[in-house]
């Protein structure tokens, strides 16, 4: 039976569909596709309420590990950057400094999570990260952050491959739980340093063909190295989502994405490159149902199988 | 008025780029409110002799010259370098330069770099350096060019005290000595804003306290990236409208005034009142 902290997604939800909810921000949204985008201009801040239709949900974005002396004065900067962004909610994980991370490590990552969505209010929600190489403990720590949480989904770093089988169980209980799965990624034609275990596109779509009932979301387009690569590896893996956070603002990441995957495949997200992944979705050549789909659509989705 | 420090036109090698002819750059700049941009030849990056891109870019900007600055790419090891700056500065009225000490294969500090930084200044050239061309996680299997460390900049800096230094694509400054106040280099480089950020860490507001507003300056990296982020970084930037005004283009405009006269004083006095006529 789920505790009342389960409240958080159901009454986000809730709240979201009764509104009409929120705004594609100023910095956001466009009233026609493409080069017309920056005639959006306002102070920041303003909202479009004549656009309104879903809220701006970021699928990628970190809160500050507690090893950090200011992690609270950090975590209240990323909700000030997104208020002046126009983004209303935040997907957001901690991970361990040191990698592998131990259980007691990604124990500690969640519960600070789980204090700090109830600190900021529904402004955020949470992945819970865990080590695949941590068998049970991992499991239950995903069950008991789903279920007694009100996580939304599990991260995954680069531990291990995504397709090795000891990740299996763990996209099998997101199945079970109805989650989807955030997954670190990148693909280099350089090693990428300190990186052996990075998963890239083409392994999650043979991962997204292993569990067609999973949803996968592949991270960081924009950080994530030769993003052409990655596109046209996820092409045929119609349940791999493609996050488009990152640092990179290369012109056309985002239209190449959204021609070749389709815009219902698309997660804004910014993974802490704020004004990156807020003007990479403005400059896309989108219409303005397909941005609303990006900006946040399809992530109310990905929530909504939970129910 | 906005103008972008670091624009390009032409093909690259690695990459398709879209926007890249003057008219299909003009028109994105139109789109996004962009006055003027200082633009050299995405082609000269790979070439060994950079001087046909750059006759291709000065033949391409021409009938643009209002909006589309044309900066030489000179590569000061290869032969007929001189001859090159000259032909591009004096014949072609390219207006300053861009160098790639790692694609070209030398360093900051040989002293033909040094020489052609002397002559370029002479000329009231400013000297534009791209930190990186294309993000490391992404470069192609053919070539593992590094980024330009900044030290190598801070020792530029240090030994070209007269040369004007526009530095692109780059970041980290507010951890280094060309992000503090009290480092003792001459104040001869400004700080393109296209990696840095304006929430959360701040950067750019960093260098604005630190630094003064007059030497942090508008660049977007356009057509090899979408030019609406570093927009947004100026939307949201906690500044005053007067100092944004400086960032956005006050300041690169200044950097396009001659610092000594030369043959091309008058043209240039003549583009500056364009400028305040815009």
């Amino acid at each position: 039976m789920p505790s009342s902290r389960s409240v958080t997604r159901r009454r986000f939800l809730g709240a979201s569909a009764a509104a009409g909810a929120a705004l594609a921000g100023s910095y956001l949204g466009s009233s026609s596709p493409g080069l017309k985008a920056a005639e959006t201009k306002a102070a920041p801040g303003a909202e479009t309420p004549s656009r309104k239709a879903v809220p701006v949900i970021d699928c990628h974005a970190h809160l500050t590990h507690h090893s950090a002396a200011n992690y609270d004065q950090r975590d209240r900067q990323l909700i000030e950057a997104a208020d002046k962004l126009g983004i209303d909610r935040l997907c957001c994980s901690i991970l361990t400094p040191k990698k592998p991370a131990t259980a007691e490590g990604f124990r500690e990552c969640n519960a600070w999570l789980a204090e700090a969505i109830e600190r900021l209010g529904d402004r955020v929600l949470g992945y819970c990260y865990v080590n695949p190489d941590c068998g049970r403990d991992a499991l239950d720590e995903i069950r008991r952050c789903v279920e007694d949480r009100g996580f939304i989904g599990v991260k995954l770093y680069n531990e291990h491959v995504c397709t090795e089988p000891i990740v299996y169980p763990i996209v099998e209980l997101a199945i079970e739980l109805r989650v989807p799965i955030l997954h670190h990624a990148g693909h280099g034609h350089h090693p990428i340093p300190g990186q052996p275990n990075i998963s890239d596109g083409g392994h999650l779509a043979e991962l997204g063909r292993r569990y067609p009932e999973a949803r996968l979301i592949c991270a960081h387009v924009g950080g994530g190295g030769d993003w052409e690569w990655t596109i046209k590896a996820l092409r045929h893996a119609p349940n791999v989502f493609l996050d488009t956070s990152g640092s990179v603002v290369d012109e056309g990441i985002v239209d190449m994405a959204a021609q070749v995957l389709g815009p219902d495949r698309l997660l804004f997200g910014c993974d802490m490159s704020m004004t990156a992944g807020v003007g990479k979705i403005r400059a896309a050549r989108l219409s303005p149902e397909d941005r609303q789909k990006v900006l946040g659509g399809n992530m109310m989705r990905l929530l909504q199988m939970r129910g | 008025m906005i103008v972008d420090t670091n624009a390009y036109l032409g093909h690259f090698a690695f990459r398709q780029l879209r926007h890249n002819t003057p008219d299909a750059l003009l028109e994105l700049m139109d789109a996004k409110g962009i006055d003027r941009a200082m633009v050299s030849s995405a082609d000269a990056v790979t070439y060994r002799n950079t001087q046909p891109a750059n006759e291709e870019l000065a033949a391409a900007t021409k009938p643009h010259r209002d909006r589309l600055i044309p900066f030489a790419v000179v590569n000061p090891f290869y032969a007929g370098w001189k001859d090159d700056l000259a032909i591009c500065h004096d014949e072609l009225g390219v207006q300053g330069l861009r160098l790639y000490p790692k694609w070209h294969n030398y360093a900051l500090s040989d002293q033909c770099c040094l020489d052609l930084i002397r002559q370029a200044t002479e000329r009231g050239m400013p000297i534009s350096i791209p930190i990186r061309v294309a993000d490391y996680r992404q470069r192609s299997w053919l070539v593992d060019v590094p980024d330009v460390p900044l030290g190598e900049i801070i020792d530029l800096v240090k030994a070209c005290p007269e040369a004007r230094f526009l530095l692109l694509n780059g970041a980290g400054y507010t951890g280094s000595p060309l992000g503090k106040p009290d480092s003792g280099l001459p104040a001869n480089y400004w700080i393109e804003i296209s990696r840095l950020s304006a929430v959360l860490a701040d950067e750019i507001g960093q260098l604005i306290s630190r630094l003064g507003p007059e030497r942090v300056v508008f660049g977007s990296g356009m057509p090899f990236k979408y030019p609406d982020p570093v927009l947004v970084k100026l939307e949201v930037l906690d500044a005053p409208p007067e100092v944004k005004e400086q960032i956005r283009g006050t300041n690169a405009a200044g950097l396009l005034q001659p610092l000594t006269p030369t043959r091309s004083a008058s043209e240039g006095g003549e583009r500056q009142a364009k400028l305040a006529n815009r």
